[in-house]
C-alpha cells in the first residue's frame, strides 16, 4: 500500500515536472476572420503544453527585431508575409526549420530555411452586382478604364499589388510583370497607367473596408484580400462578383523568433503546417492551402466550408483555383525585398502629389 | 548659553551653527535625492536612454565597415571612372564568401538603401560563391550575375565606406549623396519627405487653431455655469475622451463620407442636390475635422482649469468701470488664460505633430503625415536609420518652437491648472 502511493506520488511529481517544463507559446498574427480560422484549424487542436497565447500585430519585422535585439523575445512563433521571411532570415531573427517533411508538397518552393508553409491570399478586384445592371466589368482592364465603366474605384494605400495590376491592365503578360518590373521603364509604365484612374480612387488601409466602400456604393469596384470578399459572400450573402484578372497571389507564412521558446515553436509549426491543418482551415476562410495534398484532401471533402443550414464547395472561392491561378501574378518577394522601399517613395510621392 | 568665539554661533553642543545648519541641509537634499531617485532612473532608462540610443542611429554607419573592412580599404584606391580591378572584385569575394552567420544579411539590408538590388546580389551572390575555388574572379562574379559589372552598384557602396553618415539625414529632407559623395536633390518622383513635412506642420497648426477656436467658449461656459450643470458638461468632454481612437474615427467615417450620414440628410433635407454631396472623408479636410475632434479634450481640459481660478470679480471690476463687455474680455479675461491657452495649444500641437494612425485612415491620399513613414521604415525596411533621423528632426523643430515660445510668451506662463 504504501508503495503504491509512493509510485503515484513520484508518478504525479513527474507528471508535473514535464507539464510545467514545457512552455507556453505566444503566436502573433493579423487578427480577425484569418486569426480565428488558425484558432480553429490548429490552435484548438494543439494537444502539447499548457497552451497557446494568441496576439495581433500589424505586419512588418519592427517589434521582431526590436525584442531580438534587446534579448527579450517575448513572440514565439508568427504569421509573415514572404519578403519579411526572407529579410528576416537573413538577418537572424527567426530560427532554422526542418522542412523535408513538406519541401516536396509545395506548390511553390519555400522562400526561405526559416519558414513552414500557410496559405496563398490574392489582391482582387471585385464589384457588387447592383452597381452594373447592365455590362459587367470582366478583367483588369475594366478595372482601369473609367470611361468604359465610370465611378469610383477603391485602391489599398501602398504599392504592392498595385504595380503589377497596373502593368498587367496596360497590356503586359502577367508572367512577364516582373521582367518589365526590373527595368526603370517599366515602373514608369506602371505609373502612367495608375495615373489614368488618380482622380477616380478613394483609397482604403484597413481590410474591412473595401467591402464597406463597395456595399455603401461610395465606390463602384475595390480592389481587396480574397479572403475577405470570400467572406462577405459565403457568410453574409452578399451580391459581390470578383474579378479573376490579374489577382496578386501573396504567399504567408509561419516563422519560429530566435531566442524565444524555440522548441516548442517549431513543434508547433510542425503540427500547424501538416496537410490536414492546412486543409482544415479553410473550411473557416477561402484563402489557399500551399500544400498539394491539402487542396486534395478538400476536393474529396467538398463541400468543405462550415456554414450553418448547409456547407458550401470552397474550391471556386479561392484564389489558387486552376482557371484563376492561369490569370493572375505570383508576387515576387525578392523583388519586393529589393525594390519595395524604393517604389513605396515614389508611390506617397504620387499619392501626394 | 551660546557662545561668540571668533564671529561664529555655536549651537548648544558646541558645533558652530553655520556647520550645523549646513548638515542639516545636506540630509534634506540627500532625503530628497532619494525620493526622486526612483523616477529619475526610471526615466533615463525609459526615456533618455532609448531616445539617444536612437540619436546615435541616424548617423552612424559603422556596422557596414565590420563586414567588409578590407573592402572599403581597397575601394578608396578605385578611379570610379571604369569598373574596379580584379583586387577589389577579389577582397569582396572573400569578405562575402567567408562572413560568418548573420553578417551579409545584416550588411544587405543596409546596402539596399543605398541602391535597391543590393539585397539579393548578396543573397545569390553568398550562396553561388561557395563552389568558385580559384581566381580570376572578376570574371566568375560577372558570370553569377550581371549585376556585379555595372557600376551603379559599385558606385553606391562610395557613400558607406566612413563609419559615420549624414545620408539619413539628408534622405529625410529629400537630398542624397551622389556617387562622388556630393549633396544632391533625390530624384525628383522620389522627392515625398519635403512635402510631407510640410503637410504635417500645416495640419497641426491648423487642428490647434480649430481646437482653440472651438475649446475657448466650451471652457468658459464650464467654467461659468454653475456646478451641477457644469458637471454634467464636463462628462460630455470627457467621455470621448474616455472613448477608444479607433472607434471615434471609424464614427467620423460614417457621418462625413459621400453617402454618409451627413450628406444623406443635406440631400433628403433638399439643401444639396444628389450628385453635389460635400467631399468631406478621404482627404485632408477629414483629416483636420476628425483630428480636432479627437485632441478638443487636450485643449479644453487646461483652458478650464485655468480659466476656474480668474475671479468673476475682476470682469464685474471693469465693467463696473465704464469698459464693454468685449473690451473687458479682451483686457481682463484674455490675458488672464493666456495660461490656458498656451498649454492647450502647446498639447495638441505636440500630439497632433505625431499623429498617423487617424490620417491614415480617414486622409485618403493626403493621410500619409511623418509619422506615418517613421513607422513605415521602422517597421516595414527595417530603414532605423532614417526613422531616427526624420524623429530627430521632429525633436529638433519642437525643440526650436519651445526656445522660440519661452523668449515670445515665457514658459513659466504656463498652466495645466
Amino acid at each position: 500500500m504504501f508503495k503504491l502511493i509512493k509510485a503515484t506520488f513520484l508518478g504525479l511529481i513527474a507528471m508535473a515536472f514535464t507539464a510545467s517544463s514545457y512552455a507556453e507559446i505566444t503566436f502573433v498574427s493579423w487578427g480577425g476572420a484569418y486569426t480565428n480560422s488558425q484558432q480553429k484549424a490548429y490552435i484548438d487542436t494543439w494537444s502539447k503544453g499548457s497552451g497557446v497565447t494568441v496576439e495581433s500585430y500589424n505586419g512588418g519585422l519592427g517589434e521582431i527585431k526590436a525584442q531580438v535585439e534587446a534579448g527579450n523575445v517575448t513572440w514565439d512563433v508568427v504569421d509573415v508575409l514572404p519578403d519579411q521571411a526572407i529579410t528576416g532570415c537573413d538577418e537572424g531573427l527567426f530560427a532554422k526549420v526542418d522542412q523535408s517533411s513538406f519541401i516536396n508538397d509545395m506548390v511553390v518552393p519555400p522562400v526561405s530555411d526559416c519558414v513552414v508553409p500557410q496559405i496563398f491570399w490574392a489582391y482582387t478586384a471585385f464589384y457588387s452586382k447592383s452597381a452594373f445592371p447592365g455590362k459587367k466589368p470582366k478583367n483588369i482592364k475594366d478595372f482601369f478604364n473609367v470611361k468604359k465603366f465610370p465611378g469610383k474605384r477603391g485602391i489599398h494605400t501602398w504599392a504592392n499589388a498595385l504595380i503589377e495590376m497596373a502593368l498587367v491592365a496596360d497590356g503586359v503578360k502577367a508572367s512577364k510583370v516582373y521582367d518589365v518590373m526590373s527595368t526603370p521603364e517599366g515602373i514608369d509604365r506602371a505609373f502612367a497607367k495608375l495615373d489614368t484612374i488618380k482622380d477616380h480612387v478613394v483609397f482604403w488601409s484597413a481590410g474591412s473596408k473595401p467591402l464597406e466602400l463597395v456595399s455603401s456604393g461610395e465606390v463602384v469596384m475595390a480592389l481587396a484580400y480574397n479572403g475577405r470578399i470570400g467572406a462577405a459572400v459565403l457568410s453574409e450573402g452578399k451580391d459581390f462578383e470578383y474579378i479573376w484578372d490579374a489577382t496578386v497571389l501573396e504567399q504567408e507564412y509561419l516563422v519560429a523568433i530566435k531566442g524565444g521558446n524555440e522548441k516548442e515553436a517549431l513543434e508547433f509549426m510542425a503540427h500547424a503546417s501538416t496537410a490536414q491543418a492546412l486543409a482544415d482551415q479553410a473550411k473557416y476562410i477561402p484563402y489557399g492551402p500551399m500544400r498539394k495534398s491539402s487542396i486534395d484532401i478538400i476536393k474529396k471533402g467538398e463541400p468543405w466550408f462550415i456554414k450553418e443550414g448547409g456547407n458550401i464547395d470552397i474550391l471556386p472561392h479561392m484564389p489558387t483555383a486552376p482557371k484563376v491561378l492561369k490569370r493572375a501574378v505570383i508576387a515576387d518577394p525578392v523583388w519586393w525585398a529589393d525594390n519595395g522601399a524604393e517604389v513605396s517613395e515614389r508611390f506617397g510621392a504620387w499619392k501626394g502629389n | 548659553m551660546n557662545e561668540t568665539t571668533a564671529g561664529s554661533i555655536l549651537t548648544t553642543e558646541g558645533i558652530p551653527l553655520k556647520v550645523s545648519l549646513q548638515k542639516a541641509e545636506r540630509r534634506n537634499k540627500i532625503r530628497a535625492i532619494l525620493l526622486v531617485a526612483p523616477l529619475l532612473l526610471f526615466i533615463l532608462f525609459t526615456f533618455l536612454i532609448p531616445i539617444g540610443d536612437m540619436l546615435l542611429r541616424s548617423v552612424d554607419d559603422s556596422y557596414i565597415n565590420t563586414v567588409f573592412p578590407k573592402t572599403f580599404k581597397e575601394y578608396k584606391k578605385w578611379d570610379r571612372q571604369d569598373l574596379p580591378s580584379e583586387e577589389l572584385y577579389k577582397t569582396m569575394f572573400f569578405e562575402v564568401k567567408d562572413s560568418e552567420g548573420y553578417a551579409i544579411g545584416k550588411a544587405s539590408t543596409r546596402m539596399n538603401y543605398a541602391k535597391s538590388g543590393w539585397k539579393s546580389l548578396l543573397k545569390k551572390s553568398k550562396r553561388k560563391f561557395k563552389k568558385i575555388e580559384e581566381g580570376p574572379y572578376k570574371e566568375q562574379m560577372i558570370a553569377i550575375d550581371k549585376k556585379w559589372a555595372d557600376m551603379e552598384y559599385w558606385k553606391a557602396l562610395g557613400v558607406m565606406v566612413d563609419a559615420t553618415t549624414a545620408g539619413y539625414y539628408l534622405n529625410a529632407v529629400d537630398l542624397k549623396y551622389n556617387v562622388d559623395k556630393e549633396v544632391v536633390r533625390q530624384k525628383e518622383n522620389r522627392r515625398i519627405y519635403n512635402h510631407t513635412w510640410v503637410k504635417t506642420f500645416k495640419v497641426s497648426i491648423l487642428v490647434m487653431i480649430f481646437c482653440l477656436m472651438l475649446g475657448y467658449p466650451i471652457s468658459y461656459l464650464l467654467s461659468t455655469l454653475p456646478l451641477k450643470y457644469s458637471n454634467l458638461l464636463m462628462i460630455c468632454v470627457l467621455l470621448p475622451f474616455w472613448t477608444s481612437l479607433l472607434v471615434r474615427t471609424v464614427a467620423w467615417m460614417v457621418m462625413l463620407q459621400q453617402k454618409g450620414v451627413f450628406n444623406n440628410l443635406l440631400v433628403m433635407s433638399n439643401i444639396i442636390a444628389d450628385e453635389n454631396r460635400f467631399k468631406l472623408m478621404y482627404n485632408e479636410t477629414a483629416t483636420i475635422i476628425v483630428m480636432t475632434q479627437i485632441l478638443l479634450p487636450f485643449m479644453v481640459l487646461p483652458l478650464y482649469s485655468v480659466m476656474k481660478t480668474i475671479s468673476p470679480n475682476y470682469m464685474r471690476a471693469a465693467l463696473n468701470l465704464g469698459a464693454s463687455p468685449l473690451h473687458a474680455f479682451w483686457k481682463i479675461y484674455m490675458p488672464n488664460s493666456v495660461p490656458g491657452i498656451s498649454a492647450g495649444c502647446m498639447l495638441v500641437f505636440i500630439l497632433a505633430i505625431g499623429y498617423y494612425i487617424t490620417p491614415e485612415l480617414v486622409g485618403g491620399k493626403d493621410g500619409q503625415m511623418i509619422g506615418n513613414w517613421i513607422a513605415y521604415h521602422l517597421k516595414t525596411t527595417l530603414n532605423w536609420g532614417l526613422s531616427a533621423a526624420l524623429g530627430a528632426i521632429l525633436l529638433g523643430v519642437l525643440t526650436v518652437l519651445y526656445w522660440v515660445y519661452n523668449k515670445l510668451v515665457g514658459i513659466e506662463n504656463i498652466k495645466l491648472g
